[in-house]
């Protein structure tokens, strides 16, 4: 089952991306534009009910 | 029929019109320069030695004759070779470099660059595999497909969607586990036109190439000279009736594939490899276009860039530590993107390094996207231990021994 997490960019104050771990074990982290293919899928993924992992309080990208 | 001239005596022009079906002998032209007329002068099957070409001009021979970008299957920045699980559904993902998939139900096929190592035809070192995983059988709405979406800017001069449409031609080298009717089909950008296309493979497990002419379409709306989908070429691995449709006609709705082809997907281990693809503008395959290494490889970083382990901790870029644990680093693109990368995908954030104001290694614990312009793509990286001094600069490398270490961008690919 794929999940996200939040997280917040440097210099940002807010969360406005996620990551998710993929089959491989390889990460995808991606940015909330509505153009992206992985932003979609995890709007999908949302609207299936789902809910993230916050983000980080220490903005170090994670 | 008395041939009214001798060459070899000849001080006068001779007119073609001498040379007619009846002069069967072999003729040779002299050893210096011969001027065949001064009209209009069709020569057909001849092949030439050593011929010089002072001008010439063609529609379909020169300049970026093949339209499909990768057709023979010798990039794969974002595998490096490995096999790819279909698991995306509903919407295109990639595999080698500018060929996708599209399915269905996840996980029915798997795609790696010389998946079951044949030898592949001759004048190619790769091919495009796939596995059937199980005997699926489909079910109406269905769709298992690889494809390539041609840019706009690629596709503009065919002049689809007007009354001067371009024949083109679609030609590839095809081997399978199966033999039968397969089927493919192209379409445009919308879905709403599209051409149900056959081939058959009369010899299992044994390499033949396949030409497919289609008159190009003079209806609908085709994307011209812009970023978006000029064209799209699909090859069906199994598709549903909803998807299927007459072969050899337009037809103003979203066809896949054409009627009655074979089920890839329908028998377990079956195998259907791919190479060779060339779509190119004119009623004739010709040569497939052997474009440079360096060429392929960069028409290919226009949708998709990827940063790996060359050797032992490959410097990658420089940025600047803003915490004792973080920093931007700006990966620079060598090409311009189609659009902005907003997403990359990373091995492991363990396989990187970057270096401390002490020249120390530090280990990655994060690294995700920070920006993406059409010059760079900024990341966060974050490291595992307390290191860096803010506002120090800093260079970031994969760490030795990731030799699977690596970066690819998405979200620029069609």
């Amino acid at each position: 089952m794929r999940t996200y997490k939040l997280y917040i960019r440097i210099g940002k104050t807010e969360a406005d991306a996620a990551i998710t771990t993929n089959e491989n074990g390889s990460v995808t982290s991606f940015l909330f534009d509505e153009n992206n293919p992985d932003y979609q899928a995890y709007l999908e993924w949302l609207a299936e009910g789902n809910t993230p992992l916050p983000a980080d309080e220490v903005n170090n990208g994670s | 029929m008395a041939v009214p001239y001798t060459f070899g005596s000849a001080t006068s022009s001779i007119p073609l019109s001498q040379l007619d079906s009846n002069f069967a002998t072999t003729i040779t032209l002299g050893n210096t320069a011969v001027q065949l007329g001064n009209t209009v002068t069709t020569l057909n099957n001849m092949t030439m030695a050593n011929v010089t070409v002072e001008n010439m001009t063609s529609s379909t021979v020169f300049g970026f004759k093949n339209r499909i970008i990768n057709g023979a299957m010798v990039i794969d920045q974002r595998n490096a070779g490995a096999s790819v699980s279909t698991t995306t559904t509903g919407n295109f993902a990639y595999s080698l470099d500018r060929f996708s998939y599209l399915v269905s139900q996840a996980s029915k096929f798997t795609i790696q660059q010389n998946a079951g190592s044949v030898t592949p035809p001759v004048g190619f070192s790769n091919y495009l595999g796939v596995t059937s995983s199980s005997a699926y059988s489909i079910i109406s709405t269905d769709y298992f497909n690889i494809s390539q979406p041609i840019e706009g800017f690629n596709t503009a001069d065919l002049a689809w969607g007007t009354a001067s449409a371009a024949t083109i031609t679609l030609s590839f080298w095809v081997r399978s586990s199966l033999t039968g009717t397969f089927g493919g089909s192209l379409r445009n950008s919308a879905a709403n036109r599209s051409y149900p296309y056959t081939y058959t493979i009369s010899s299992a497990n044994t390499w033949e190439q396949k030409t497919i002419t289609i008159a190009g379409d003079t209806s609908g709306t085709w994307v011209g000279a812009t970023n978006g989908v000029g064209l799209q070429v699909l090859w069906g691995l199994g598709v549903g009736s909803t998807y299927s449709g007459t072969a050899g006609a337009w037809a103003a709705t979203n066809y896949l594939s054409a009627t009655g082809a074979t089920s890839v997907v329908g028998t377990n281990g079956a195998t259907f490899y791919i190479t060779g693809v060339q779509l190119e503008k004119g009623s004739t395959a010709t040569s497939f276009d052997y474009r440079p290494y360096t060429t392929e490889l960069q028409l290919c970083q226009r949708y998709c860039m990827a940063w790996r382990q060359a050797s032992a901790q490959t410097y990658l870029a420089t940025g600047q530590c803003i915490s004792t644990t973080a920093a931007l680093i700006v990966l620079p693109l060598p090409v311009t993107p189609r659009v902005t990368a907003t997403s990359i995908t990373v091995s492991a954030a363990a396989d990187f390094g970057s270096l401390t104001a002490a020249a120390a290694d530090s280990t990655g614990s994060t690294i995700t996207i920070n920006t993406g312009s059409v010059a760079s793509i900024t990341i966060n990286y974050g490291a595992t231990a307390a290191v860096f001094v803010a506002g120090s600069s800093t260079i970031f490398y994969t760490k030795s021994g990731a030799t699977n270490a690596y970066i690819y961008t998405n979200g620029s690919e069609l």
